[in-house]
């Protein structure tokens, strides 16, 4: 089998600091140029993944495969990958251009031609004006660029970013993270991005991974991640889910029927090959946005919809919807998206006793 | 940010602070004070020996002044009860350059080997507190008996160079972990990735990162060997240096042209520490210049 | 991996381990066995292990009035340095509000460390002197008719000395000690209503532990080894252990002197260890 020069497979890789498990038997195959983020909280061992790809960890054990070769205790120039360092480690002693010609400095190359791919590099990232500007004196976006810039001069088959937008304020990090996006596809390589922050991760990745305590706890392609979580851990990482616990009471074709404490069954699909038994513990899963809200009085709800009898808690205005913090049943949250044409056309109060109702189609049974 | 109840106190204070003139504590005064009389100490009675060096031959070691003239410095450098001050000065200055090397190269090296914990560092760290610690005199009586031993004739450029890098390097070691602490280990790894083989990021990356610290290791490594004492007795073997040339002075000469002397070294080691600052201030400024793109 | 880092560690070490062994170790070594040997009274050792020199050391009076003489330099020169250094690094850092002008008074005050010791110490003859500038002022103004002896060549004599030498050892370590304290602590302790002898007293003098901990090792050891300022600045008048030490010397009592040493080195290595063991001074340097 041949593979792209830029694929990336890890074979049951772990990786251990004395006592301490960072990475535990991870699996996993990225394709020839795509972009992947890792997610996860800090701790989860998402860096120190990154980190051994780079060369800068060497795993405890497994392999880790880039273009179908082994690299494991390779050099990092040997790799062909490219880091992006978190603070972005630029030299502080040298100019813009001499950052982004480093690579071919070492490399032996002569000042003419470096500096003139130099320069090519930074009317990509769009920085030409500053080439002689010192680091120190560059914003935060600036620097990120010709981090950028110098990371891929050298063409590397998979360049690495870890933590790249988090040193940036919220509006510059939507912005750079678009431009990220751009550069991937113009250099067309592959990209391993590191974040603990959900929205970059979907908005950015063909495909996410999502962490826990040095395991991939789910991976696949943002939408499936986002709507379609595999556990609670991953519902409640990725946020837009409310996550019902309850127990399973009956079943009927490919349904379950599941109780919660002082609710009704809810009804919910089965999805081909899973089985329950009666009376197992079982998390219910609906996205935030699918729950709507009618009043007690507006009669019973109809058939194929689940409902729960609930109090609106809080409520917060969000501009483009509204968010309806409602009575939680169990533990976790219980929160409704309401868009804000419908909410406003009969608004509610706090305190108010409402119906949350939603196909039960859409709702999902975790793991 | 949480709007917050402000107290009057804090008011105040605030409106200071927006008035760019906060008042300043009493303590400020007193401790002004104490700094400006530190200052007065530290250079007063210098500059008393500068100024009286200046006297003519009619010069007593003490004010007031008699007569105005270079007298005692022709007389430092022509007498011969005043010994071998030329000497002296010229050994001094070449052994304290190679300790200066020595010791920047050596507290660097150290430097980066004591950023990570490997086998023995314990051993290594406790040694060079205990040669920073050790008493000059006893060391240098131990290196001067063990050269005696083993039938070497000490000199200034064997014994005592060694004597005097038993006590800079360690000192230089101890500044290198002050500066190294500020060092962000991402810009070697950074190097590294980049492709830069180990040298080359020691060479193009840490070293000049690091160029203030290094001048200030050099710095240290220079006074105090220039200055040292103790150790040089025992294994400056039969020629000396200058800090024993004005040792042997202050025995037997009572004359003003000991404070000539003080002149003279002190605007030795004043031009040569200037020297090396203009130095480096020209090359940063060069670089600057030679910045490709500008 | 583990086995590399060491090697290169080792490696990197090695400059420092190749001045230690031989300037450091085998001398201090030597005149450990030189105390253990019999002088033939020219210079010379005869190669006879003997406890003799030590017993002279501790049966002679002299060494409990050497280390009592030392010990007292070595008290009143901590004490002042460390005053008069604390509230120097304590004014430079959190009184002058400029950094640049704190950084300039900063290396105004270590300049006369670029000049030779032996002079600085030569400069009090003419203020401290019979006829210096304080006697003779002080018999101007009429406050003394007869000049004040114990100003030169005196105890008094050397404790200034020292004194003037060693602040600065004092002055480094807490400068840049405190120059680390994070100043919105001082802020958040302020805000939370503290005074400001509790900010100096939970806050300033906890985190500048360190910096006051190296100074005093500086400056301890320093007084415990010299001989010098002792003997000019007092005249000859006071003796310290290594001006015995050297009186030995002069006249080639070497194992008399290696015996003394070998105490000294011991009394400095048990001084020591018990700074050290109140903070953990390469983590704390290396921070």
């Amino acid at each position: 089998m041949t593979v792209g020069k830029g694929h990336i497979e890890l074979a049951g890789i772990y990786k251990r600091f004395g006592e301490v498990t960072a990475v535990d038997g991870v699996n996993l195959h990225i394709p020839d140029g795509a972009y992947c983020c890792f997610l996860g909280p800090s701790g989860c061992g998402k860096t120190t993944i990154l980190r051994m790809i780079a060369g800068h960890e060497d795993p405890t054990g497994g392999e880790i495969l880039i273009g179908g070769e082994d690299v494991v205790g390779l050099p990092p120039v040997a790799r062909r990958t490219a880091m992006m360092f978190q603070s972005y480690a630029l030299f502080p002693h040298l100019s813009v251009r001499e950052n982004v010609a480093f690579p071919l400095r070492v490399r032996g190359q002569g000042q003419a031609e470096r500096f003139r791919a130099a320069d090519e590099m930074l009317e990509k990232v769009r920085l030409s004006e500053l080439a002689h500007r010192l680091p120190g004196h560059l914003s935060g976006g600036q620097q990120q660029r010709v981090a950028l810039a110098r990371a891929a001069i050298t063409q590397p088959r998979v360049l690495l970013l870890d933590e790249p937008l988090s040193a940036l304020d919220e509006q510059l990090r939507i912005q750079m993270r678009t431009e990220l996006r751009r550069m991937q596809r113009e250099l067309g390589i592959t990209f391993v991005h590191v974040t603990h922050t959900q929205m970059e991760a979907i908005a950015l990745a063909d495909l996410v991974v999502v962490m826990e305590k040095g395991k991939i706890k789910q991976a696949g392609d943002a939408r499936e991640i986002y709507s379609r979580p595999h556990d609670r851990y991953v519902a409640e990482f990725l946020g837009g889910q409310n996550v019902l616990s309850g127990k399973a009471t009956g079943a009927q074709g490919g349904n379950v029927t599941v109780g919660l404490q002082g609710a009704a069954g809810l009804c919910v699909t089965l999805e081909p090959g899973r089985r329950v038994a009666l009376g197992e513990p079982v998390d219910l899963a609906v996205r935030r946005d699918d729950i709507i809200l009618r009043r007690p009085e507006a009669g019973a709800v109809p058939e194929g919809w689940s409902a729960l009898n609930t109090r609106i808690k809080a409520i917060e205005y969000q501009g483009l919807f509204v968010k309806v913090m409602l009575d939680a049943v169990g533990e976790g949250e219980f929160v409704a998206y309401v868009a804000e044409r419908d909410f406003f056309s009969d608004p509610m109060q706090m305190g108010d006793i409402v119906v949350a109702s939603w196909v039960a189609e859409r709702s999902l049974l975790l793991a | 940010m949480r709007a917050r109840p402000i107290s009057p106190e804090q008011r105040a204070r605030l409106r200071r602070a927006a008035a760019g003139a906060p008042r300043r504590p009493w303590t400020f005064w007193v401790l002004a004070i104490l700094f400006g009389a530190y200052v007065l100490a530290l250079y007063g009675p210098m500059l008393c020996i500068y100024v009286l060096s200046l006297q003519d031959i009619r010069g007593g070691l003490v004010f007031p002044m008699k007569g105005l003239s270079l007298h005692w410095f022709v007389d430092l450098f022509t007498q011969v009860r005043t010994g071998d001050v030329k000497g002296g000065f010229q050994r001094s200055i070449s052994l304290a350059l190679l300790v200066t090397v020595l010791t920047v190269v050596g507290s660097f090296l150290a430097g980066l080997a004591f950023r990570q914990r490997f086998k023995g560092d314990g051993v290594v760290f406790y040694l060079m507190i205990g040669s920073l610690v050790a008493p000059g005199l006893v060391l240098g009586i131990g290196i001067g008996l063990l050269f005696q031993y083993l039938g070497l004739p000490p000199s200034w450029y064997t014994s005592a160079l060694g004597a005097h890098l038993s006590w800079t390097l360690p000192f230089g070691v101890l500044v290198m972990f002050a500066v190294m602490s500020r060092f962000d280990r991402s810009w070697e790894e950074a190097a590294r990735d980049l492709g830069a083989t180990r040298w080359q990021s020691i060479w193009l990356v840490v070293v000049p990162i690091l160029a203030p610290g290094l001048l200030a290791v050099a710095l240290f490594g220079f006074t105090l060997s220039y200055d040292e004492f103790a150790r040089t007795l025992q294994t400056s073997g039969s020629l000396n240096t200058l800090p024993l040339e004005i040792w042997s002075m202050t025995l037997n000469v009572t004359s003003p042209s000991l404070y000539a002397l003080g002149t003279v070294t002190t605007i030795a080691s004043f031009l040569i520490i200037g020297m090396c600052l203009g130095g480096i201030a020209l090359i940063q400024r060069r670089r600057a210049r030679h910045n490709p793109s500008v | 991996m583990a086995a590399r880092a060491n090697t290169l560690a080792w490696f990197y070490i090695s400059p420092l381990v190749l001045v230690l062994v031989p300037f450091f170790v085998l001398p201090i070594l030597v005149v450990v066995i030189a105390s253990f040997m019999e002088s033939d009274g020219f210079g010379g050792m005869i190669p006879h292990l003997t406890l003799a020199n030590y017993a002279a050391v501790f049966g002679a009076e002299l060494t409990l009035r050497l280390y009592a003489s030392t010990m007292k330099f070595a008290l009143l020169t901590w004490i002042f340095t460390l005053g008069i250094g604390f509230w120097i690094a304590y004014f430079l850092v959190f009184h002058v509000r400029n950094q640049l002008l704190a950084i300039g008074l900063f290396l105004l005050c270590t300049i006369p460390f670029w000049t030779s010791n032996i002079i600085r110490m030569i400069s009090w003859i003419p203020l401290l002197g019979k006829n210096g500038l304080v006697n003779s002022s002080l018999m101007g103004v009429g406050l003394i008719h007869q000049p004040l002896e114990f100003l030169l060549f005196s105890d008094f004599a050397v404790v200034v000395a020292y004194v003037h030498q060693l602040t600065i050892f004092m002055i480094v370590p807490i400068f840049n000690a405190m120059a680390r304290i994070d100043k919105r602590t001082i802020e958040a302790a302020l805000d939370a209503g503290a005074s400001r002898y509790e900010i100096m007293r939970y806050i300033v003098v906890p985190l500048s532990k360190n910096g006051i901990a190296l100074g005093s090792i500086f400056v301890l050891s320093i007084v415990m080894g010299d001989f010098f300022v002792v003997k000019v600045m007092s005249g000859g008048g006071s003796a310290s252990i290594v001006s015995a030490l050297f009186e030995d010397i002069a006249v080639l009592q070497y194992p008399s002197a290696a015996a003394a040493a070998v105490v000294l080195l011991l009394a400095v290595v048990v001084m020591i260890s018990l700074i050290l063991r109140t903070v953990d001074v390469r983590k704390e340097i290396a921070r």
